[in-house]
């Protein structure tokens, strides 16, 4: 507000104080002032100046140092009792402060001691002390018979200053050799170089002069050639012309960029640029004006006699035109390098420009950057706080697609590397991306609203911060603070709802405990009640049977004292079945994640998962037919009392099919126990531990996403899933087969073996009915079958026929065992896996197999 | 459907152990002594419904069954703080009171009589269970109910209950002091037939070691059977805490007992524990990480089975298997670095003739007792060194029955009349196989034992005791 006042009331002032000194001057004069005259004007224009030139004294801003060296001067010079009443004054002028005391009071000082000097100096220095460069309109000022006080007294004292200096001495020698080379020129000279000038200020306009033509063959202006001038002159304009291409280069964009504006793609960095070009290029209108008005001002001389040119000679446009030159040519050079560019490309492409030394470059470029800048700057605020992609014109560095719920955070969103500004880092755009990324995830998946006061709350913060340093190009540490306050806000608040609200870690868990059966209370069940239907051939299985025995299974389990979210998630899936099939080969269990968890869950996921239950399942199937075998063979199913009556061959026979079936079974249920304690210890657990630590430290979903990515990769390769496993896990899968054929083999063994049994008993009972029976037999109505009525030598005879054969299937069996799982083991030290190297320390603690291969 | 398993507990000792199981049952899940849940036993988590069921007012009732026959013991829980924690249907105790007189055939013999009620009793709990596991029978072998009644039961639960498992914790007899039943060698001798033929698995809980450990690791000059029985809990409860708090694992008995009895015949187990405390002693708090514990488990001192070894045979000893349940917060990957260091350092000498391992399960530990250790561990283990302690038992027995010595009391009874003492001999030769067996698997040769020797390996063979079989139900 002040500010707006301050310039309307300067100009005013001004006006008002150069109205007052001209009319000062004027006394002796008749007229009174007019404002609207030239000489008014003129002394406007030059206040003007005066006032808009950045020119700094070289002294030191030091009110004090000032007064003392005016003390000083007046104490040299014997006026010992001035100094005295300066000092005095000084101090009272010091003293004053507050309102309406004078708040620049070195300034003061320094002006008052600067006019005491010119007056007594005026002889012999040169006023331009003061204000060097600006004596080209005090010389022409001066020319005026009336003007302000201090040049009308250079005036009439005789001097005048200026680039040329002109001695006034008509006797000098160089003068009249001058004057002479004047004239000398100017008769060579077809084109009086004021013409030249004035077609050099229209050719900087973009516009034809009389001799400066725009050619489009050369592609430029050029000083026509019928012209005759000095070959140096020629050269001079056409450098000076140079200016007038680049313009309309410059021009020719902004205006086709204009036209586009609407219908097509320019995009709002491109209007953002083309504003920006046009403001620069009102400074450069602003300056040819000045200089177009210049053009037609002579230079003041003092001695009438000497003819002067005009006052804007070629060589002072060149100087002129330097600045706007350089300014016009990286503006050209801009214009070209972004022609096909937009949006971010361009502000990138831009950006390229600004690493430059010269701070006039560096001061013109940040300024346009900071204009160009500002849509994108707009953008990336409006994602990262409302995760609004605002972006009709397709500018931004982030672009979204639409795709499914599912994969929105996956691939919603992606940046667009070729809009991606150099001066954004990859890392900072990536977290830029994610935190819009979080936002749209937040209410899209999580249909949560929380995250918008997480959002106002950075807003309310970084505007602080904003209004101190700026949100702005050359701001990049605001804009990373901003984007990291926002982040860091947004991605604990997503995980904050992924953990409290959607249970991400509890959903994990139940994964854990039903996909990779860590609730064994409730596998166990499932492989009892699940386990006879699973036998049927794959076709006749009904899947709403087998999730009533899921259910079941539940119920029957602690999984029935878990949270019902999770049980509904639990499903029966049968895989897709080919004829032969068993309900084994497609039983498996899913979890239904649902929106927002099916981010993570995805269903490549699930497959994977999948893959490690189906393995689990197979390993539980061998390990529960194992325990299954125990049963029937468990320490008091057989007393050996009732073979007594068999012949000694026999029973040896009996002895040692047994212990073979025995020994096999120690073999086999090592295997199978150390591979699940394997499984359990070193997969499961370990993998689930880092998992969990993993978890803690995340600081975003990307961070979540890649901790489980990691738990879920080491399970499948430690547990042979892997692809360098495959062959491993091929092995294990025929010694899995094997297993369940010694299950049965087994389980025939030992009901022939009570069947024997009953029927030794019964016959030894029958035989010796009258002998004395301490033991009532429980139930001796079993049907006699015809083992009995052959006789104790037939009996005999089967038996040992019966034992002969499975003994040879045992060993048969027995043999392939052997050779699978040395093969197996075989291959564990040699495998890539660290880990497997545990299985197989784990398989061989005792080093039993060591020792039985040879090597 | 939970696999349940019912606790039979028998005569004085067995009772008295049994009650000390169920005190601390009761703590771990957080059900009071009135058998209701505690209102803070609210985390979940453990399976109370293995060893208990739930009344129709939701009193938690322990599937067990008090059994003896004298009622001193069993008035005293009646009497005590726990007494409406039992079903009292489930207590047996006989007519006339007057107990077995430390007799085995008397326990034995009165056990036939009252076959009936008890198997009534019996048939009711299974009955009320989904999908019986099996049994645990708590008895100790030397007196005259818990032997002779307990040796009576394990036959007629491994004839009726065939399918089922027959787990007993059985406690052997103090050999450190003179004991006041000088039948014991008997009594020991003819229940410990009942174990090897009749039991699935035998937990044996030596009171000779459990005094040892009493006195040299926590310091009680004059342990009380209070004291050694809270021992004996503590392994109890530590041994059955897999299938109380579901794992990956050894979620059910015959699960866990699978692995840990590979040879039929070879089911004694042997238990240790660590770190050791009593009731209101916490003076032994050492650091206990997963290596400490797998370490000290392995020692001798803390095994709850006196080694009668002598040094020679005692370095022949091996172990068939082991299984640690290491209970507490442990951090899976400290597992297997143990066992690594229990490899290299050699601390464990395994059984030739196949592959074995240490066996390792995590459990949970129960969340409403307090103890001042992170990880406590209990070891399951079948070792070939407790062969020597059956030796003792059957030396002990040799020494009495060349003296004839106190034979009358048993010729009173049906299965010793007519001076019919086979069953000692038949009872010796089994015990004697075991014996061998065991020391058969200390060579690596196991596997053809006893093939070129039928008389090792038929036991009973000889006797005319084709018909003493009772396993003649398929």
């Amino acid at each position: 507000m002040d500010d707006e006042e301050d310039h309307q009331k300067l100009p005013d002032l001004v006006k008002e104080l150069i109205l007052r000194l001209i009319s000062q001057n004027n006394n002796n004069t008749i007229d009174s002032p007019n404002p609207n005259s030239s000489h008014f004007q003129s002394s406007l224009r030059y206040a003007h100046r005066i006032l808009s030139s950045r020119l700094n004294p070289s002294v030191a801003p030091d009110a004090a140092a000032i007064a003392d060296s005016v003390k000083r001067r007046l104490a040299t010079q014997g006026r010992s009792s001035d100094a005295l009443s300066f000092a005095d004054l000084y101090t009272k002028f010091a003293s004053k402060t507050g309102v309406g005391s004078v708040n620049n009071k070195w300034a003061v000082v320094y002006l008052l001691k600067i006019i005491s000097e010119d007056r007594k100096n005026s002889k012999n220095v040169d006023t331009s002390v003061l204000l060097p460069n600006l004596s080209i309109s005090d010389a022409q000022l001066g020319k005026g018979s009336s003007s302000g006080s201090r040049v009308s007294r250079g005036a009439d004292k005789g001097w005048s200053n200026g680039i040329l200096l002109v001695a006034k001495d008509s006797e000098n020698r160089r003068e009249i050799a001058f004057r002479e080379f004047v004239n000398l020129v100017k008769e060579e000279n077809e084109v009086s170089e004021e013409v030249l000038v004035r077609d050099v200020i229209y050719a900087c306009q973009g516009v034809d002069g009389s001799y400066v033509k725009f050619e489009n063959d050369n592609v430029g202006y050029v000083l026509s050639e019928f012209v005759k001038v000095p070959r140096g002159t020629r050269t001079m304009v056409q450098k000076l012309c140079e200016l007038g291409w680049l313009f309309k280069k410059v021009t020719g964009f902004i205006s086709r960029s204009m036209d586009r504006f609407v219908a097509e793609d320019v995009g709002t960095v491109g209007q953002a640029f083309c504003s920006a070009l046009q403001d620069e290029l009102t400074e450069y209108y602003k300056l040819l004006a000045v200089l177009e008005a210049l053009s037609s001002n002579p230079i003041p001389l003092v001695s009438e006699s000497a003819s002067s040119g005009n006052y804007l000679s070629l060589r002072r446009l060149a100087v002129w035109l330097a600045e706007p030159m350089v300014k016009m040519r990286l503006m050209a050079d801009l214009v070209e390098k972004c022609r096909v560019l937009r949006g971010g490309a361009m502000a990138g492409a831009i950006h390229l420009h600004a690493q430059h030394g010269d701070p006039l470059v560096h001061e013109f470029m940040r300024r346009l950057l900071q204009r160009v800048c500002s849509p994108l700057f707009e953008m990336v605020k409006r994602w990262v706080l409302e995760g609004e992609l605002e972006d009709i014109f397709a500018e931004f560095f982030i672009v979204g697609q639409p795709v499914k719920v599912e994969s929105l955070w996956r691939e919603g969103y992606r940046l667009h590397d070729a809009m991606l500004p150099s001066f954004i880092s990859p890392s900072l755009a990536q977290r830029i991306l994610r935190t819009g990324k979080s936002i749209n995830f937040l209410r899209v998946c999580c249909e949560d609203r929380g995250w918008s006061d997480a959002a106002a709350e950075i807003a309310t913060d970084i505007g602080a911060t904003a209004r101190r340093g700026g949100f702005r190009y050359g701001e990049t540490d605001t804009l990373e603070s901003l984007v990291d306050e926002a982040a860091k806000r947004i991605d604990k608040h997503l995980l904050d709802v992924i953990y409290k609200r959607y249970k991400f870690k509890e959903h994990c868990l139940a994964i854990k405990r039903y996909l990779l059966l860590g609730q064994g209370d409730f596998v166990q069940y499932l492989m009892d009640i699940v386990g006879p239907e699973l036998s049927e051939p794959a076709n006749t299985i009904s899947s709403f049977k087998l999730s009533g025995l899921l259910e079941t299974a539940i119920r029957a389990s602690n999984a029935q004292y878990d949270d019902h979210d999770i049980l509904d998630r639990l499903r029966v899936k049968m895989m897709p079945h080919e004829s032969g099939d068993r309900g084994w080969d497609v039983f498996s269990l899913e979890y239904d994640a649902r929106v927002p968890l099916d981010t993570v869950f995805t269903e490549s996921v699930m497959a994977r998962y999948l893959r490690i239950f189906n393995f689990l399942w197979k390993l539980r199937r061998v390990e529960h037919a194992l325990i299954g075998a125990w049963k029937t063979m468990k320490p008091n199913c057989i007393t050996s009392n009732s073979f007594t009556r068999l012949q000694h061959a026999v029973k040896m026979q009996l002895v040692s099919t047994l212990r073979r079936c025995q020994v096999l079974w120690v073999e086999i249920n090592h295997f199978i126990s150390n591979l699940q304690y394997y499984i359990m210890f070193e997969v499961l657990e370990v993998s689930w531990s880092n998992f969990l630590s993993e978890i803690d430290v995340a600081k975003d979903l990307d961070d979540l996403l890649a901790a489980h990515e990691k738990y879920l990769h080491s399970i499948v390769e430690k547990s042979l899933l892997g692809e360098l496993s495959q062959s491993l896990y091929k092995s294990l899968l025929v010694i899995f087969d094997l297993i369940l054929r010694f299950r049965s083999n087994a389980d025939r063994l030992y009901e022939g073996i009570h069947e024997l049994q009953t029927r030794i008993s019964e016959s030894s009972v029958s035989s010796r009915n009258q002998s004395k029976s301490r033991k009532q037999l429980v139930d001796k109505s079993v049907d006699q079958g015809s083992w009995i009525a052959d006789g104790r030598k037939a009996l005999t005879q089967r038996a040992g026929e019966f034992l002969r054969s499975m003994g040879q299937d045992l060993d048969a069996i027995a043999k392939e065992y052997s050779s699978l799982e040395d093969e197996f083991i075989s291959q564990l030290p040699v495998q890539q896996h660290v880990d497997l190297k545990f299985l197989f320390f784990r398989l061989d603690f005792n080093e039993f197999y060591r020792r039985a291969s040879p090597n | 459907m939970p696999r349940e398993i019912i606790t039979l507990q028998v005569g004085q000792c067995g009772n008295q152990i049994g009650m000390e199981f169920w005190k601390q049952l009761c703590l771990e899940h957080g059900i009071s002594k009135e058998g209701i849940l505690e209102d803070f036993a609210t985390q979940g988590g453990d399976r109370k419904d293995v060893f208990f069921y739930q009344a129709d007012d939701q009193h938690y009732i322990p599937r067990a069954l008090l059994i003896d026959l004298e009622p001193r013991v069993i008035n005293g829980i009646q009497n005590g703080e726990y007494r409406n924690l039992y079903n009292h249907e489930n207590v047996f105790l006989s007519d006339h009171g007057g107990g077995a007189g430390n007799n085995w055939a008397s326990g034995y013999h009165q056990g036939k009589n009252v076959e009936e009620d008890i198997m009534d009793m019996i048939d009711r709990e299974a009955d009320g269970s989904d999908s019986l596991e099996g049994f645990v029978l708590c008895h100790s072998i030397a007196g005259g109910t818990g032997s002779g009644m307990g040796s009576y039961l394990l036959e007629t639960l491994n004839d009726r209950y065939s399918k089922k498992l027959v787990q007993t914790y059985s406690v052997f007899p103090n050999q450190m002091e003179t004991s006041d039943v000088v039948v014991q060698p008997y009594n020991s001798l003819l229940t410990l037939k009942r174990l090897t033929l009749n039991a699935d698995c035998v937990v044996v809980l030596d009171n000779t070691a459990l005094n040892r450990i009493a006195v040299e690791r926590l310091h009680l000059s004059n342990p009380t059977f209070a004291q050694t029985n809270s021992l004996v809990s503590t392994v109890m409860s530590a041994s059955t805490t897999t299938l109380r708090y579901p794992g990956y694992m050894n979620n059910d008995l015959v699960g866990l007992l699978a692995s840990l009895i590979p040879t039929p015949r070879c089911h004694f187990l042997m238990t240790g524990y660590t770190p050791l405390t009593v009731e209101r002693q916490a003076n032994l708090i050492r650091k206990t990480t997963v290596l400490d514990v797998m370490r000290r488990l392995l020692q001798a001192k803390n095994v709850m089975v006196s080694s009668y070894a002598r040094t020679k045979d005692a370095s022949q000893a091996k172990y068939i298997s082991i299984l640690n349940i290491i209970q507490g917060e442990v951090d899976p990957t400290q597992v297997h670095e143990s066992l690594q260091r229990i490899r290299e350092r050699k601390l464990v000498n395994f059984i030739d003739w196949g592959p074995a391992s240490i066996q390792v399960a995590l459990s949970r530990k129960s969340p409403y007792v307090q103890t001042a250790h992170r990880v406590s561990g209990l070891m399951l283990a079948s070792h070939t060194s407790i062969r020597h302690l059956f030796s003792r038992c059957l030396s002990q027995y040799e020494k009495l029955r060349k003296k004839q010595a106190f034979l009358d009391n048993y010729r009173k009874f049906p299965m010793f009349a007519d001076n019919d003492l086979s069953e000692f001999d038949e009872s010796r030769d089994i015990i004697e196989s075991l014996v061998d067996e065991y020391k058969a698997c200390e060579s690596p040769d196991y596997i053809k034992w006893g093939m070129e020797d039928p008389n090792n390996m038929m036991t009973g063979e000889g006797s005319d005791s084709g018909s003493l079989d009772p396993k003649s139900v398929v």
